[in-house]
C-alpha cells in the first residue's frame, strides 16, 4: 500500500456517517440512503487500489462516488416519482421504525426541505455541510470556487424561503 | 442583505451543520456494511492485507483505531434504545467450553504455550495527553461518550484465580468458510452463499471492529414457519433449523428496538473451579449470537463462525494488580471538568485479541461503576488484561 494512502478502514470509519448524511439529504428515505451508502463504500472499496492521494483528497474522492451513486439511484428509480413527491410535499413512507427512532426528529424536516431543492442547489448545500471546502464543492460540481459559493448562497436563500412557506 | 436576513441565514447554516452532523445511520449499520464488504472478498486476501500491520501489534497498541481500542467507555443508563431484559440461564448443551476445543483444560497445563499474547482490543489504556476536558473531541453517540474520568476503587477485590485458559483460533481459509456454509446446507463461494430459503454471508476476522469470523444468515421470510410462543422459542427453533445452535455455554437475553426484538445468546467460557466468564466486546458488553425478529419472525441471525479452539493455560494477575491496572487508566489528577468515578464491581471476562493468522480469546477484568454528571446517570467500564505482562 502506498505510504500516502490511509488504510481503507480509516476512511470507512471517518466518512461513513458523513456520506450517509449527504445521501440522506438527497433521497429522504433512510432505507434508500442505506442502500446508496452501501453502494458507495462497496465501489470505493473496489476502487481504492487506484486512488491517488496526490490528485484529490479522500473526502472529495468519496463524495464524488457518493454523488454518482445518488444520481444513478435517481436514474434507476425514475425522477417521476420523486417529482410527484416533491409537488405533493409528501413524506416518503418509512419502513424502518428503528431507523426513525434513531434519527433526530427535529432535523428531518430541514433535510426534507433540502431534498426538495433543485438538484444543483441541493448538491451545493449537502456537499458544503458535509464538510467540504468550496474549492472541493466546485471541483465536484464542475464549476469554479466562486461559482460554488454563489450557488450555495442561492441555495441557502431558497431553502429559507421553502421553510418559510411551510411555516406560513 | 439586511442584518436580520444575515442573522437568519447564519442561524439556518448552524441548523444545517447540526442536521448533517447528527444524521447518522442506524446502530449496527456500520458493522453490517463492513461485514458485507468483507464477505465479498476472499478470506485469504483479508488475512494477507492485515497480517503485516497486525504482527507488529504484539504487546503493543493493537491495530485498531485508538478511539475504538481503549477509550474509557461511559454508557448512559436509560438512554439507549435497546432495553435489555429477562436474562436467564439458557444453558449451553455442552458443559465444556466448546465442543470445538481441541485440547481439554486438564490436559493443557503447558502454561504460556502460545507464547507472548497480543492485547485484547477491548483493553483500556492510560490517556496519552494530560487531562484534556473530558468532552473535548470525544466522539460521542447517543448515550455514550469517550471522555476521561478520574477513577477510585471502592469494591470487593476479585476472587483470585491463579490461572485461566486462553483460547486460540486460526484464521479460517476460504475453504473453511465454504465448508461451514456446506454444513448448514448452503452453497456458493468467497463468503457469499445461498441455501434453501436463506442467504448466508461469512466474513473473516475484522480487526477494525474487533470481531471474530462471523456469519449472517438472512431467511426468505415467505418460507418461515409460524412463530413460537416466545421470541426465544422462535430464535431457538430458527437456529436449530439451520444447525446453528451454539456449542458453547451461553445465557439468553432479549432486547427491543422499535418493533425489532433481538434474542441474544451471550457466549461464555469455562473457568477453573466451575465458574464461567462472558465474552465481551470492546465496550465491555457481552455478546454472542444475535437473532433479530420482527412481527415474531426471524429477520437475520448474526454470530461467530464455529471454529476449532486450541487452549493453553496462563497465569493471571492478582486482584490487587488488576485494581492498580484499572486505576492506572485514569489521568490520576483532578481537573474541574473530569468527573470522578468509584469503581464498585469487577468481573472476569474474555475478550478478543487479534494477531494476524491467529487470534485469541483472553481473560480480562471488567471493572464498572456508576456516576452522575449533569443529572444523567452513567455506567463506566474499564477493561484490563488478566494475563500478566
Amino acid at each position: 500500500m502506498l505510504a500516502d494512502r490511509p488504510p481503507f478502514e480509516d476512511l470507512y470509519r471517518d466518512f461513513l456517517g458523513r456520506i450517509y448524511a449527504y445521501v440522506r439529504a438527497q433521497v429522504t428515505s433512510a432505507a434508500d440512503a442505506e442502500d446508496i451508502t452501501a453502494q458507495v463504500f462497496m465501489n470505493a472499496y473496489q476502487a481504492y487500489g487506484r486512488f491517488e492521494a496526490r490528485n484529490t483528497t479522500p473526502a472529495a474522492w468519496l463524495f464524488r462516488i457518493a454523488r454518482n451513486a445518488t444520481l444513478d439511484h435517481f436514474r434507476a428509480h425514475g425522477r417521476r416519482e420523486r417529482l410527484r413527491r416533491t409537488i405533493e410535499h409528501q413524506p416518503v413512507s418509512e419502513h424502518d421504525p428503528a431507523g426513525m427512532a434513531e434519527e433526530r426528529i427535529q432535523y428531518r424536516a430541514l433535510l426534507a426541505h433540502v431534498a426538495r431543492l433543485p438538484e444543483r442547489q441541493r448538491d451545493a448545500i449537502s456537499l458544503r455541510h458535509s464538510g467540504l471546502s468550496f474549492e472541493e464543492v466546485g471541483v465536484l460540481m464542475s464549476c469554479t470556487e466562486d461559482a460554488a459559493k454563489m450557488l450555495y448562497h442561492r441555495a441557502l436563500k431558497a431553502l429559507r424561503e421553502s421553510a418559510r412557506e411551510e411555516m406560513a | 442583505m439586511n442584518e436580520d436576513e444575515d442573522l437568519e441565514l447564519q442561524a439556518l447554516q448552524r441548523r444545517l451543520d447540526d442536521a448533517f452532523q447528527t444524521t447518522r445511520p442506524r446502530t449496527g449499520f456500520e458493522d453490517e456494511l463492513w461485514s458485507k464488504m468483507q464477505a465479498r472478498r476472499p478470506v485469504w486476501s483479508r488475512v494477507s492485507e492485515f497480517f503485516s500491520g497486525l504482527i507488529g501489534s504484539i504487546r503493543e497498541a493493537p491495530a485498531v483505531p485508538a478511539a475504538a481500542v481503549a477509550v474509557v467507555l461511559v454508557v448512559a443508563l436509560g438512554i439507549g434504545i435497546i432495553a435489555r431484559s429477562g436474562i436467564h440461564v439458557g444453558g449451553g448443551p455442552s458443559s465444556s467450553s466448546s465442543e470445538f476445543t481441541s485440547t481439554s483444560l486438564g490436559a493443557s497445563r503447558n502454561a504460556g504455550s502460545f507464547g507472548r499474547l497480543p492485547l485484547p482490543a477491548a483493553v483500556s489504556v492510560p490517556p496519552k495527553t494530560a487531562n484534556p476536558p473530558y468532552d473535548a473531541a470525544a466522539p460521542s453517540s447517543a448515550g455514550s461518550y469517550a471522555g476521561l474520568v478520574n477513577l477510585a476503587w471502592a469494591g470487593q477485590l476479585p476472587v483470585n484465580l491463579a490461572n485461566a485458559p486462553v483460547y486460540r483460533y486460526t484464521e479460517p481459509s476460504a475453504a473453511d468458510a465454504d465448508q461451514f456454509a456446506a454444513s448448514i446446507g448452503a452453497s456458493g463461494r468467497s463468503g457469499s452463499y445461498a441455501g434453501s430459503g436463506f442467504v448466508l454471508g461469512v466474513s473473516g476476522t475484522i480487526p477494525a471492529l474487533a470481531r471474530e469470523p462471523s456469519y449472517t444468515l438472512t431467511p426468505d421470510r415467505s418460507t418461515l414457519p409460524p412463530p413460537g410462543p416466545t421470541p426465544v422459542d422462535t430464535a431457538d427453533a430458527f437456529l436449530a433449523a439451520h444447525s446453528l445452535v451454539p456449542a458453547w455455554p451461553y445465557t439468553v437475553t432479549t432486547a427491543n428496538a422499535a418493533d425489532v426484538v433481538r434474542v441474544l445468546y451471550l457466549r461464555q467460557f469455562d473457568l477453573p473451579g466451575g465458574g464461567r466468564a462472558y465474552l465481551v466486546d470492546r465496550t465491555g458488553e457481552p455478546y454472542g449470537i444475535e437473532v433479530d425478529l420482527r412481527n415474531g419472525q426471524p429477520l437475520q441471525a448474526l454470530g461467530p463462525m464455529p471454529l476449532y479452539l486450541d487452549v493453553a493455560v496462563y497465569p493471571i494477575i492478582s486482584g490487587d494488580q488488576a485494581v492498580r491496572a484499572a486505576l492506572g487508566t485514569s489521568p490520576n489528577r483532578s481537573a474541574p471538568n473530569v468527573p470522578t468515578v468509584r469503581l464498585t464491581n469487577v468481573e472476569l471476562a474474555y475478550a478478543l485479541a487479534i494477531a494476524g493468522d491467529h487470534s485469541f480469546y483472553e481473560p480480562v477484568f471488567v471493572f464498572s461503576g456508576t456516576f452522575t454528571q449533569n443529572g444523567v446517570a452513567y455506567l463506566k467500564r474499564v477493561i484490563v488484561p488478566a494475563v500478566g505482562p
